[in-house]
């Protein structure tokens, strides 16, 4: 009997104290399925309705000069030494049939994005325009994301101390501005749109050139478009750092917690 | 041929979230797991010649629990936000194994504890029946889950409770190593983790650093600070037996995963073979040779398991080798290029978060915790009941 009436007490004061939580929890937003920002509709959060951005970037006419970089940092306040898009440089071939590539990369704003999926507290998302991005006031900087984005566009921004990557400018997107990379581009290389309309100059450019996207086989069907993508570069994981390598070792670059490999692949 | 038609003039080093806290993390998880199934050899399964191990390696598991996620905080860029994760992004429960798997973590934790007062309830009744220190009887009567009461029909209530636990606590358990194995596996970009078998490939290598773990405590404890003193070598030799089957399960299910993962495959096939490459020597070596093979031939070998110094030295080496694996696993899945080429480096700080400092203060917090616990339950006087008999 007597038992019985205090594990009765116990629970009254559980469900109270539990009923009481949720209140309080409800009137402070605290608890949300999805995103604080997307809970309460906010335009940033949702991104244009009815649009799908993506980019496409004709190689043939990069030149390597990085003004996209150099602009994406300023127009971002990317901190020094990371990098939300950026213009990798490579030889192609062997002696004497040797040429040299660029590859400007950044994040894909992929249709599927791993990025999003494994993310535990819901900050990385996809808008309903297709731009993938990260509420900075929600990530707990777990890095899952980091490493579950199977083409490294994502980091630990060092200012803000959570995930960071490109957001496709979305700032300027809905202000009816192009990304400053694109704004930018001394080559007219990067070409940014809404992939819905038809009429738009990346739609035009996709139905005219063959493209192809990076590391097609992840299934995150990516929204960076590449014209006169080389298989050597899209097959990057097979090919040794050995320019690179050299170079950092005859700068005496000192080592970062994580960096390239010194001698070839070791 | 192949390897030099393209090389990097410039790029950048591409980021790499995790260091030194996550093999860390996935090592006390998954010994803990192991811990705790072994105590349930005897308390579930009713292996007689596992109950007077029981209790200690049920109190080992819980202590190894309590500070693995201490790891898992240190590696958060921002751990104050703690509250995020219970209170956003539940869109994502069924595709991010963080999700789900933070919850488990935490219900095996509350498992756990639970289980062990149960297990040990008996003791506090009695204690809190033989004091009339008021404080003292508070805590008693907390340890014993309010619950003071003795007698034949209590411990058979107790009893029935204690099993309905484990049982629970074992699908807990499993779930708590297959959740780590699945973070890692279900990242589709990394080669080396993106593999089915990393679950029970987590699982089988758990079993074998926590029976090494447990073999090596035990033996201190027995031997330190028992009322008995004296090492129960029919134990260690049990523990050895049982260390050399689980390593012989372990290098199985690591056959089936590198035989399918570097001779069949495309893409993953390069990066692994690259990987390999570079580090086989240590792997073979120190993850193979020393860690696994030696332990597993002192494990079937009844000469050299009857000799202590051997056994004691196998069992430390294959649970280092198992942090080794993890280690190799973790930094060695991130040090492949995903869009740059060749591999990465990794060096741990020294000082600050997620560093070696870091991890090694995690050991000492386990240490601590460990002796703690030890001084505050019973477990010899649990232990030496069956020594008695
Ligand atoms: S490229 Fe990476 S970060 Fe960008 S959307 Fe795709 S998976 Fe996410
Ligand atoms: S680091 Fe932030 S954005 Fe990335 S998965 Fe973790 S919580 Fe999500
Ligand atoms: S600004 Fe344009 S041309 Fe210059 S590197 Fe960037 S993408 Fe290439």
């Amino acid at each position: 009997m007597d038992s019985n009436n205090s594990r009765r007490s116990f629970l009254t004061t559980m469900s109270l104290g539990l009923v009481a939580t949720g209140i309080g929890a409800g009137n402070a937003q605290a608890f949300t399925l999805k995103n604080p920002g997307r809970d309460k509709q906010d335009p940033r959060y949702i991104g244009q309705k009815g649009k799908r951005f993506g980019m496409v970037i004709d190689l043939r006419k990069c030149v390597g000069c990085q003004a996209c970089t150099a602009s994406c940092k300023c127009e971002n306040n990317v901190p020094t030494g990371q990098y939300r898009t950026y213009v990798s440089e490579y030889e192609i071939g062997v002696f004497p049939n040797v040429r040299k590539a660029f590859l400007p990369q950044l994040c894909n704003h992929c249709e599927n994005p791993s990025c999003v999926s494994v993310c535990p507290t819901g900050a990385t998302f996809k808008r309903e325009d297709g731009i993938v991005v990260v509420d900075d006031t929600v990530c707990w900087g777990c890095g899952y994301c980091i490493n579950a984005c199977p083409y490294d566009k994502r980091f630990f921004n060092k200012l803000t101390k959570v995930a960071d990557k490109c957001t496709f400018c979305a700032h300027r997107v809905d202000k009816g501005l192009l990304p400053a990379c694109v704004e930018t581009c001394v080559g007219g290389a990067r070409v940014f749109g809404d992939l819905n309309n038809p009429n738009s100059e990346i739609s035009k450019l996709l139905n005219m050139f063959p493209t192809n996207v990076m590391k097609k086989d992840q299934g995150t069907n990516p929204r960076v478009f590449y014209i006169g993508l080389n298989d050597e570069i899209s097959d990057i994981p097979v090919s040794e750092a050995i320019l690179d390598d050299l170079a950092k070792k005859i700068d005496k670059t000192p080592l970062a917690q994580w960096s390239v490999a010194y001698e070839g692949g070791k | 041929m192949y390897d030099l038609v393209l090389n990097t003039i410039d790029t950048i080093t591409p980021a790499r979230p995790w260091g030194i806290d996550i093999p860390n993390y996935f090592w006390f998880t998954g010994v803990s797991v192991a811990a705790f199934i072994i105590s349930s050899f005897g308390n579930v399964f009713g292996m007689k010649s596992y109950k007077p191990i029981a209790g200690f390696s049920l109190l080992v598991a819980f202590v190894l629990l309590v500070a693995a996620p201490l790891n898992l905080i240190d590696d958060l860029k921002q751990p104050g936000r703690i509250s995020n994760f219970f209170t956003h992004g539940w869109e994502n429960f069924p595709t991010s194994p963080m999700k789900w798997g933070v919850l488990i973590l935490v219900s095996y934790f509350f498992l756990l504890l639970f289980n062990v007062l149960i297990f040990y309830r008996e003791y506090f009744v009695h204690a809190y029946h033989c004091t009339n220190n008021k404080f003292l009887k508070t805590i008693f009567k907390i340890a014993s889950l309010w619950r003071i009461k003795l007698g034949e029909a209590q411990e058979q209530k107790n009893h029935k409770i204690g099993l309905i636990l484990s049982v629970i606590g074992i699908f807990f358990a499993l779930s708590v190593e297959g959740y780590t194995g699945y973070i890692l596996g279900a990242t589709h970009g990394v080669a080396l983790w993106h593999t089915p078998l990393m679950p029970i490939l987590f699982l089988a290598s758990a079993m074998v650093g926590g029976t090494g773990l447990l073999v090596v405590i035990l033996c201190i404890f027995q031997r330190f600070f028992a009322d008995f003193k004296k090492i129960d070598y029919d134990m260690v030799d049990r523990l050895m037996k049982l260390l050399a089957w689980f390593i012989v399960i372990d290098l199985t299910i690591r056959f089936f995963w590198l035989t399918f993962a570097i001779p069949f495959n495309g893409e993953e096939k390069y990066a692994l073979m690259r990987f390999f490459k570079a580090n086989l020597t240590e792997t073979i070596l120190i993850e193979y040779i020393l860690c696994l093979l030696i332990p597993m031939v002192i494990g079937f070998v009844s000469k050299l398991r009857k000799n202590l110094f051997i056994s004691l030295f196998g069992a430390a080496i294959c649970s280092i080798g198992v942090w080794d694996f993890r280690w190799n696993i973790v930094i060695g899945g991130q040090s492949i290029g995903r869009t740059t080429p060749g591999l990465l480096n990794y060096i741990p700080d020294f000082w600050g978060q997620d560093s070696i400092i870091s991890a090694l203060s995690n050991w000492g917090i386990f240490i601590a915790l460990l002796c703690l616990v030890m001084a505050i339950f019973p477990w010899d006087k649990e232990m030496s009941k069956y020594y008695k008999q």
